[in-house]
């Protein structure tokens, strides 16, 4: 492909130079030194609550910045572009640490020494080593776990009992008389993944030919029998309580949790009994807090990792506004004490085990690319 | 010769009252076809508000505006048969010459070809250069511009056509140039102007009959003749211009005493029951010194002031009585006594005007 | 004609003058150079990247119009097509329901105009999504609008939310500022004795409107109708909370572009069109409409 002339080439190298740094100065720059005392924390809302940081401000005397990130490839974007000078810990799902950002230099790895050991006390699926933590070579502890939950799709259980659901799995959504009945949460890269499934294709594995159009007609035949499109979850939760639809595409614990704790506990994440991915047909998706590859980082960043790990701060993760979760670190009986049984009702831990056995990890699926050019497509050729 | 007919414009006790403030106060006017009329006023005088009445921005608060016989109170402006000269000529900037011309016509649905003709017959008629069609109002000077505001108002054609003080902002010169066009244009087109001034001496120059407005009703009405020569009263008289005024009171049948005592004087016409008011004398009727001698009426002063007024002079007396007396001579025929001396001033009983109020 | 040369004679020395020492474009450097850096600087990065392989997240790479290829021969003209036709309709009705409005405040309303001024700024300072959101609760089957008129009539309109015309609404309401503000002052600049004139030589009350009020208010008219249409036309949230994304709109594209598909010459490509066509159809609106005329400067 490289039949330019090398003058192009140094053109175009002192272009991508120039960009990189008219972006840098874009962004708020930070004093050099005196990084001891504060920290810059970009993470899934949750970890930036008040009640979770404000302790950790008095204890360590900390300046603590959080930003709310509201999708994992705009907080990688955001790296990429060259924010890896500003903050100091990134909050992801799993497959980014190990897949992307760290072989693209954007984070660095943990003392395993340190980290370690805090994932023996995690729920068993968490122990050491626990793969989405480290690197693909093993070596590396890339980040901690903490949030988790299954991610397939979401029912009024007053329309659609919990077993129906979980019998039928996505095939729920092609039933002739849902059509108009469902929604579809745009949360782009899990539609894919539930495409692929509903199409009966594994979706982390590379696809044939065959496979691909498989998902190309599930993408079309679930764009054009949805109702409602929206990337908002409690748009989506109203919906569904209020009866415009009576399931929607794409949710779990993360979108169910805070209409169930409002006491609407018709609205139900479910998790299918079976699929194409080895026989299992839900997936569950972990959060995993990375430190920054920051060439100021602050020595707060690590603490402040071993400081969400204490049960206290845990439980005010696992319950932060907006959101439920469950964490791994509920493996712990001191974790599991803080919680009553409402609170373990919004995340669904009757059926959380029995749902984790049925899913699958989140993972990279590696005809994204080409997958997102046919969704989307598909999306905008909506017959509504 | 009066006509039997009703005048074509006719104001019946017209009335306009802003809350407690009556601007127009009960007018009663009779406007002829064809005439050049003037109203003439102070600024306050309700000169403004009253054609604003007559083109339909206003609606009386009692009275009738007749035309033709047909009470127009109620009718929008749109619908009036008469249009007007705004003060700040009100040209549509967003439009051409010829557009700003055609426009009345347009409204009435002529057809292109034909108000393009009209447009271009008026330039002409204006002493417009034809060419000036396609140009921009506000590329052209400010004669010019009166002259386009002129155009379109005759392009509506109107049964009367106001002009709401439209040569005010000009220069001295071109203000003359135009008023002398105006006058011609009346003549040419035959039709009714009424036009509205603060200045009585344009008023003189172009109007057939004059009405002057004073807080808010008419004073006197007349010809330039009748108002210059018979004042009604001492306002209509200064209004004028600068003249002599004396309070005085009646002292036999053709003598009035200046209540001062500065004299008693000659009369021509004594008012029926005139006992007190104002005695009026022109500067330019006044003699001074050797021509003074003999005259009916002198008094004697102290000249102590002489101003050059283009064409004429005038002098300032101080009489012994105190008063100051102005008088008027032509330019080429200046007085040439000596100046900070004793005079006399005479004048003659028919040059004297006497007015009750 | 001797005058020709040495005119041109004078004007050299100035011309070569170094720049620096000119007063003007010195102070118009800081600006200039802030201009270029925070405005120009951006849009540069976005347009090198258009022509960047698919899918590569830096500018060293050969340029390639791969992108401009994949993005015309996809189903992307859909997208501009809803943008487009939802913002040209969301103009004309802001238009309609402005100019009475505008008119009011500039002509009728006195001092209740500073009142409806408040009342039309003060959301501004809400949250454009949560005010969007209320009207989710307005529309939603058995929200306020349906439960009210089910309870009062027994009336079901339980169709309106995530419908097309929902997005319009959405694009009204969000964008009436910007449509109301400048037409206020488009509709006040226009004289009184202009209109009276106008009366005054036989217009009707339309044909004022017509002939005088509409082509003087045409700088605030084109102010407004185009803040408005480039504001709608990269519009995300209206077709998103309102629309339940009924159809996607391009500035929908290019957020999925830039974050789901990981693609930024893709987005960037989508960018580029979006901007250049907001551009062209700004740039057609002008030529067509000669404003320094309108305002009399010529």
């Amino acid at each position: 492909m490289y039949r330019n002339s090398l003058n192009r080439r140094n053109f175009l190298q002192q272009t991508g130079l120039w960009a990189a740094a008219a972006a840098a100065g874009g962004l708020p720059t930070l004093a050099n030194a005196a990084r001891e005392k504060e920290l810059n924390i970009y993470c899934w809302e949750g970890y930036n609550s008040d009640d979770v940081l404000d302790p950790f401000r008095r204890e360590f005397d900390a300046k603590v910045r959080a930003e709310g990130l509201t999708s994992d490839p705009d907080a990688v974007n955001r790296l990429r572009a060259g924010e890896t000078a500003v903050w100091d810990l990134i909050n992801v799902n799993n497959p980014w640490a190990r897949e992307m950002m760290y072989p693209e230099g954007l984070i660095r790895p943990l003392p395993r020494e340190r980290f370690e050991p805090m994932f023996e006390n995690m729920m068993p699926a968490f122990h050491p080593p626990y793969p989405w933590a480290m690197d693909k070579s093993g070596e590396e502890l890339l980040g901690m776990t903490q949030r988790f939950g299954p991610f397939n799709f979401v029912v009024n259980t007053d329309k659609i009992s919990k077993a129906t659901a979980e019998d039928e799995g996505f095939n729920v959504f092609l039933d002739s008389g849902m059509q108009g009945k469902y929604g579809v949460l745009t949360y782009d890269n899990w539609n894919i993944y539930h495409m692929c499934v509903t199409a009966g294709v594994h979706p982390f594995k590379a696809h044939t030919p065959e496979e691909i159009e498989a998902f190309t007609v599930a993408c079309k035949q679930i764009f054009n029998g949805a109702k409602i499109l929206t990337d908002d979850l409690v748009q989506m939760n109203l919906a569904l309580i209020n009866g415009e639809i009576d399931a929607y595409f794409t949710g779990g614990t993360y979108t169910a949790s805070s209409a169930r704790y409002d006491g609407a506990t018709q609205v139900r994440g479910i998790t299918p009994k079976s699929g194409p991915m080895d026989g299992k047909g839900g997936i569950v998706w972990i959060e995993l807090t990375s430190v920054v590859n920051n060439p100021e980082v602050s020595p707060l960043a690590e603490e402040f990792l071993a400081y969400i790990q204490r049960p206290d701060i845990s439980k005010l993760v696992a319950f932060a506004e907006g959101t439920y979760n469950p964490v791994s670190q509920m493996g712990d009986p001191a974790v599991m004490g803080q919680f009553d049984a409402d609170e373990l009702d919004a995340i669904q831990w009757d059926s959380l085990e029995e749902e984790m056995a049925n899913s699958a990890d989140y993972d990279i699926n590696p005809d994204y690319a080409e997958m997102y050019e046919i969704y989307s497509a598909a999306k905008r050729e909506r017959e509504a | 010769m009066e006509d039997a007919r009703e005048a074509l414009l006719v104001l019946d006790g017209l009335t306009k009252a802003f809350g407690d403030f009556v601007a127009v106060r009960d007018v009663r006017l009779d406007i002829r076809e064809s005439e050049f009329f003037t109203l003439v006023g102070p600024s306050g005088s309700g000169k403004t508000t009253m054609i604003r009445m007559l083109v339909g921005m206003e609606q009386p608060t009692s009275g009738e505006i007749r035309l033709n016989g047909r009470v127009l109170n109620q009718v929008p402006a749109n619908r009036r048969p008469t249009c007007m000269v705004f003060q700040d000529l009100a040209l549509f900037p967003h439009k051409s010459v010829g557009e700003n011309i055609e426009f009345p016509l347009k409204i009435a649905g002529v057809a292109p070809r034909v108000r393009r003709e009209r447009a271009s017959a008026l330039l002409r008629q204006l002493r417009l250069p034809v060419d000036y069609y396609d140009k921009g109002v506000n590329q052209c000077s400010g004669g010019e511009r009166q002259r386009i505001a002129l155009a379109r108002a005759l392009a509506f054609d109107p049964q009367i056509l106001f002009f709401d003080e439209p040569l005010a902002a000009l220069d001295f010169r071109l203000r003359k140039t135009l008023e002398k066009e105006l006058k011609d244009i009346h003549r040419e087109t035959g039709k009714t102007f009424v036009y509205i001034t603060h200045s009585l001496e344009e008023a003189m120059v172009m109007s057939d009959r004059i009405g002057i407005m004073k807080n808010g009703g008419l004073v006197q009405i007349g010809t330039p003749h009748e108002i210059y020569n018979r004042p009604v009263n001492k306002f209509v008289a200064q209004f004028m211009g600068e003249v002599n005024t004396l309070e005085v009171e009646a002292a036999g049948a053709h003598a009035v005493r200046e209540v001062q005592g500065e004299g008693t004087f000659e009369v021509r016409d004594m008012p029926e029951h005139f006992t007190r008011g104002f005695l009026i004398i022109r500067p330019e009727v006044m003699k001074l010194g050797p021509a003074a001698a003999g005259a009916a009426n002198t008094v004697s002063g102290r000249l102590f002031n002489d101003y050059a007024l283009g064409s004429r002079v005038q002098y300032q007396v101080r009489s012994a009585g105190g008063a100051q007396w102005l008088v008027e001579r032509l330019q080429d025929d200046p007085f040439e006594g000596a100046s900070d001396g004793e005079v006399t001033l005479g004048w003659r009983p028919e040059d004297s005007i006497l007015v009750s109020e | 004609m001797s005058g020709r040369p040495a005119a041109s004679e004078r004007a050299a020395p100035t011309g070569v003058r170094r720049w620096w020492r000119r007063p003007g474009p010195l102070c118009a450097f800081p600006v200039s150079l802030f201009l270029l850096a925070g405005f120009a600087g951006p849009l540069v990065i976005v347009l090198a990247y258009s022509f960047m392989p698919p899918r590569t997240f830096s500018l060293r790479q050969a340029p390639t119009l791969e992108n401009f290829a994949s993005v015309i021969s996809d189903s992307y003209y859909l997208s501009f097509f809803w943008s487009l036709f939802l913002a040209t309709t969301a103009v004309l009705i802001l238009f309609l329901v402005c100019y009475p409005i505008a008119y009011g405040m500039a002509k009728l309303f006195g001092r209740w105009a500073n009142l409806v001024t408040a009342l039309v700024a003060l959301p501004l300072l809400i949250s454009e999504n949560i005010r969007l959101f209320g009207w989710v609760l307005v529309l939603l089957k058995n929200g306020i609008l349906d439960g009210t008129l089910q309870q009062l009539f027994g009336v079901s309109v339980s169709g309106l939310l995530y419908t097309v015309p929902a997005i319009v609404l959405g694009l009204v309401y969000v964008y009436l500022p910007f449509m109301l503000f400048p037409l206020v002052i488009g509709i006040s600049m226009v004289p009184e004795s202009l209109k009276e004139a106008a009366a005054d030589l036989g217009a009707s009350r339309f044909e004022i409107f017509r002939e005088v009020e509409l082509p003087l208010s045409m700088p605030g008219i084109m102010i407004g109708g185009i803040l408005s249409f480039i504001l709608a036309l990269g519009s995300l949230a209206e077709s998103k909370i309102l629309g339940g994304q009924t159809v996607i709109m391009i500035a929908d594209d290019i957020e999925s572009a830039f974050t789901f598909a990981q693609n930024w010459p893709k987005g960037s490509v989508l960018s580029v069109l979006l901007i250049a066509l907001s551009g062209l159809i700004v740039v057609m609106l002008f030529r067509n409409i000669d404003l320094d005329r309108i305002i009399g400067r010529r």
